[in-house]
């Protein structure tokens, strides 16, 4: 079977490319474009397959391309990511883009969406930092294209600060792979790796620091998040779903990628990775709680998991430090295991999410959750399905993304006791940190369901009355489904990562604590059973009546809107979140000026925008102000100016 | 055996529920120079409720429906691991400390879906709340549970319990003071004094009963069934991890087993008395003043944590 994966590749990007083509020419076929996408996916998934059971089979090179493809499992994983993600989302813009066909320029966003998921493909495929380099700006600059796709302005800001970003992040990573290839950028990954075995330690310092600016501003770990809140929910939601759910992912396993070629990771780098990525998965969190847009709130909310997930790795990195210690290496195994399960589930959910607020935006016409509620009414069993993918999110059991944060929390409680007193400390301060992030995320989710689907619609419109197009509904459902199950997957992976089972039952993935997914199924559905029996004691006569009002009728303005439902968090973190409130009054009468048209704007301003980019621009000003002093149209001055510079550069020059 | 120990456990705590609720209420009143209603009184309102008819508020969903049945199936759950008098009879992925912070999740975050799918501004105004604290209690819940499994070494529930006899004097320092941050932590989850009270629907104060607002009949009976379990689960928790001994653990003896089962009416009694101790003494706290409650637990938690490092020293 290894003869084919050359020709299933192959396959795959001729299919993306057709799809690119194909959207080019003829924009009005949305759904041929959607199943060449689909296809072209099926197969880079097929292609992981294979992969998968000829890695399984000891098979380590092909060759592709009269060129040597290292077939690694980090490669296969996220292929089977980005196939995925491509196959769902596409699926769903079948029946998702029509919606839009005057808001989007269907041509512009079909062909972007093929070359960006191209772009993804090429880069967990690529055998050297040059074709990686030149994947990761064909990804980076479709996306643009695709943040930009409903050409209003706040789209073309937010493309804007995307794409400053995004080039400076490039360039990081592109200086980074000089350093450690000592310029051979176009050896393939085994020579660079021996290449930086001749690099200092200065410059190895630097080129790791390179590659967490550049990786880190793509995966939205702060300061450089500023552009994601902004440009993610921009997109077409299946858009969105692509770069929140698997373009975040990939810019890790660019990441853990780069991290291979290191010949020696120094202990003290680690700590910041950890430090930024936690300080990240708060912030996240913290705003994902407050954010009333629902994309928005799903943007932060990926912040906050990409945040715990560099830490994570981070984690890892620290303890290789101490692997003499006989416990190290299976919490190392535990984070291991954490990173694998949690990239999946974070894909299922945020893909799942990001669709199935798309098909509910694309019947409210608005993302505010202050004007939804009382969809579950309407959508029954697409609330459902919605319900089951927000619990995931919240990392509740029995559902899949529990399981992940389970055995992250539980090796950091390990850490606690297991490793030198320093190092047990802070394993106690980054485990309460997580349970501050998991706390928020809870928050963040039933915000997001309630506001959305319970209670009374606040809408002025009628959104929902018909039920919602199958194609909107079947790819959020099959996310929810995979996400139900996703914690079975600890067992095989236990498997995987060294951690064999004691017996089936109980599997020690760390010491002292078994985990099983099938118990907790179980230990569940046996509350549901004891509920239902407590439910058949009682009388089953049910009347509907109105809602208790005070005697006063209600309107559905009564009800407490997101603003209000976060109100307690923005005050109890009020030195972290910048509210800033504005009282505008309009008189009504030129003749008195006492009625007046009142309303309250307010916004929460992100801390780093307020201390650090606002002052950042407030002193460029202020310095090109400096420098406008010496600007007097003399023109003498400036050819002192250039003489002086002349004279100066041949001086260094010399 | 086995299989009788592991049944009759959370049948004991589904059957003692009401009457503990039974106990605080009553000595709440003797406290108040009341003679209070008699302590079986809650079975009776519990099986008046479930005969009566129930109204559903005309802006509901079926979410509505659906929250009765997850918070009465995670008390339940929370009955099925909370050791009763026994340990070391349920698979340690059940019992786990980390399922149990999040069993306590899903009861709270369901509830709060009830509180937000009535149409009113109460439920939502209690839901908030109810939300808010969780979240803010949910680092003190890791940390004091993640340091008692580090100081056990395991971290199932019922080895904690056990390994708590075991400590010498002054290891119990860290224990206690994880204890008394988890206390804290089971008086917001279980909505008591000082963070909510239990006993009132005024809006100025309430937190879980303003979820409960528009519950009637039998879901009612199964909501408040839920809090009752709740409640005397943690208790009797709290209590063994301060007082670990008449604990069974599957090698005991049949008298054994027999003083484990009178310990554990013992440990339900001492607690109800504690809880309305508490509850007549201390005075509920402003809503807009949880985050120093929050932050008062979490540094009880991290006051364990120090104290925890310093005999490791």
């Amino acid at each position: 079977m290894t003869w084919a994966i050359p020709y299933i590749i192959y396959a795959a990007f001729g299919l993306y490319i057709a799809a690119g083509v194909a959207s080019l020419t003829a924009p009005r076929r949305n759904t041929l474009a959607q199943i060449l996408i689909t296809s072209g996916a099926a197969c880079g998934g097929a292609a992981a397959i294979v992969m998968s059971i000829a890695i399984a089979g000891g098979v380590q090179d092909i060759t592709m391309a009269g060129n040597t493809l290292r077939l690694h499992l980090l490669s296969v994983f996220f292929l089977y990511i980005v196939s995925t993600g491509a196959l769902l989302t596409s699926a769903f813009a079948i029946g998702y883009l029509p919606r839009y066909a005057e808001t989007f320029s269907l041509r512009a966003v079909n062909t972007a969406s093929a070359v960006f998921v191209g772009g993804m493909t090429a880069v967990v495929l690529a055998n050297a930092p040059s074709i990686f380099l030149i994947a990761w700006e064909v990804m980076s600059i479709s996306a643009y294209f695709l943040v930009i796709a409903d050409r209003s302005e706040e789209s073309f800001k937010a493309g804007f600060l995307y794409f400053i970003v995004t080039q400076i992040g490039f360039f990081f990573l592109l200086a980074g792979f000089t350093i450690l290839a000592q310029g051979a950028i176009f050896g393939t990954w085994r020579i660079v790796s021996e290449n930086a075995l001749h690099v200092g330690p200065l410059a190895l310092t630097l080129s790791f620091f390179f590659f967490f600016i550049g990786f880190g501003s793509k995966a939205g770990l702060v300061p450089l998040h500023q552009w994601l809140p902004y440009a993610h929910p921009q997109a077409p939601s299946h858009s969105s779903a692509l770069l929140s759910g698997v373009m975040l992912a990939v810019a890790l396993f660019g990441f853990l990628q780069a991290l291979t070629l290191f010949p020696v990771i120094v202990a003290q780098w680690t700590w910041i990775v950890i430090a930024v990525g936690l300080i990240s998965a708060v912030f996240g969190a913290l705003h994902a709680a407050v954010e009333t847009d629902a994309k928005r709130l799903l943007a932060w909310s990926s912040i906050e998991h990409m945040g715990l997930l560099f830490a994570a790795v981070g984690i890892f990195l620290a303890l290789q430090e101490h692997l003499y210690n006989p416990v190290v290496p299976r919490l190392a195994s535990g984070i291991q295991l954490f990173v694998a399960l949690h990239i999946i589930n974070h894909f299922l959910f945020k893909v799942g999410l990001f669709m199935g607020v798309g098909a509910v935006v694309s019947e409210t016409h608005t993302r505010s959750l202050d004007e939804m509620g009382g969809l579950a009414r309407r959508w029954p069993f697409f609330s459902g399905a919605f319900l089951v993918l927000t619990l995931s999110a919240a990392a509740l059991p029995p559902f899949g993304a529990f399981f992940g944060e389970w055995t992250l929390v539980q090796t950091l409680a390990v850490g606690i006791a297991a490793l030198p007193p320093a190092y047990g400390i802070a394993g106690a301060v980054i485990l309460a940190v997580v349970g501050l992030v998991a706390g928020l995320a809870l928050f963040a989710s039933v915000k997001l369901f309630s506001m959305i689907f319970l209670g009374r619609s606040r809408m002025t419109h009628a959104a929902g009355d018909t039920p919602l197009p199958r194609m909107l509904v079947i790819p959020p459902v099959v996310c929810a489904g995979l996400s139900l199950f996703s914690g079975l997957l600890l067992i095989p992976f236990g498997i995987m990562g060294g951690a064999l089972p004691r017996d089936w039952f109980a599997m020690r993935i760390v010491p002292g604590a078994e985990m099983n997914g099938w118990f907790i199924f179980g230990m569940f559905a046996l509350a549901f059973l004891f509920a239902f029996a407590v439910r058949r004691l009682g009388r089953g006569e049910v009347r509907t009546t109105a809602t208790w009002d005070c005697g006063q009728d209600l309107s559905p303005r009564m009800q407490y809107s997101a603003t209000g439902f976060a109100a307690p968090i923005r005050f109890f973190f009020r030195t972290l979140l910048i509210t800033r409130k504005t009282f505008i009054a309009e008189p009504v009468s030129p003749q008195n000026p006492w009625i007046k048209r009142a309303r309250l704007e307010w916004a929460v301003q992100s801390i780093w925008e307020h201390w650090l980019y606002d002052r950042m621009g407030e002193a460029l000003i202020s310095a090109a102000q400096l420098i406008r002093r010496t600007q007097h149209g003399v023109v003498q001055v400036y050819l002192l100016v250039v003489l002086a510079t002349l004279i100066a550069t041949i001086m260094l020059a010399v | 055996m086995n299989i009788f120990v592991m049944i009759l456990q959370p049948i004991l705590f589904l059957a003692v529920a009401p009457l503990f609720v039974g106990i605080v209420r009553k000595t709440k009143a003797l406290f108040q120079n009341r003679t209070g209603a008699s302590v079986f009184q809650p079975y009776w309102s519990l099986a008046s409720l479930l005969r009566k008819e129930m109204t559903i508020p005309e802006w509901s969903t079926w979410v509505y429906h659906v929250v009765p049945f997850v918070v009465l199936g995670a008390a339940f759950l929370l009955a099925l691991v909370i050791p009763a008098f026994a340990v070391g009879f349920l698979p340690s992925s059940m019992t786990n400390v980390f399922v149990l912070t999040g069993i306590l999740a899903v009861g709270s975050i369901f509830l709060v879906f009830g509180g937000m799918d009535t149409g009113s501004t109460f439920g939502n105004m209690g839901s908030s709340r109810e939300m808010t604290l969780v979240a803010l209690i949910e680092p003190t819940l890791f940390l004091a549970l993640g340091l008692m499994g580090a100081i056990a070494g395991s971290w199932d529930i019922g080895s904690i319990v056990v390994n708590g006899a075991a400590l010498p004097w002054v290891g119990m320092a860290p224990v206690l003071l994880a204890l008394g941050a988890l206390v804290l932590a089971a008086l917001l989850e279980n909505a008591r004094y000082p963070v909510d009270n239990p006993a009132t629907h005024l809006e100025l104060t309430m937190v879980h009963e303003a979820m409960l607002i528009e519950y009637s009949g039998t879901y009612l009976a199964m909501l408040e069934y839920a809090s009752a379990v709740k409640l005397v689960a943690i208790s009797v928790l709290v209590v063994h991890i301060a007082f670990p001994f008449y604990i069974a653990t599957p090698i005991a003896s049949l008298p054994a087993f027999g003083i484990a089962v009178a310990a554990f009416f013992a440990a339900c009694a001492a607690a109800a008395v504690g809880i309305s101790f508490i509850e007549s003494t201390v005075v509920k706290m402003r809503f807009y003043r949880m985050q120093e409650y929050a932050l008062l637990a979490f540094l009880v938690a991290a006051a364990a944590l120090a104290a925890a490092f310093v005999i490791q020293a």
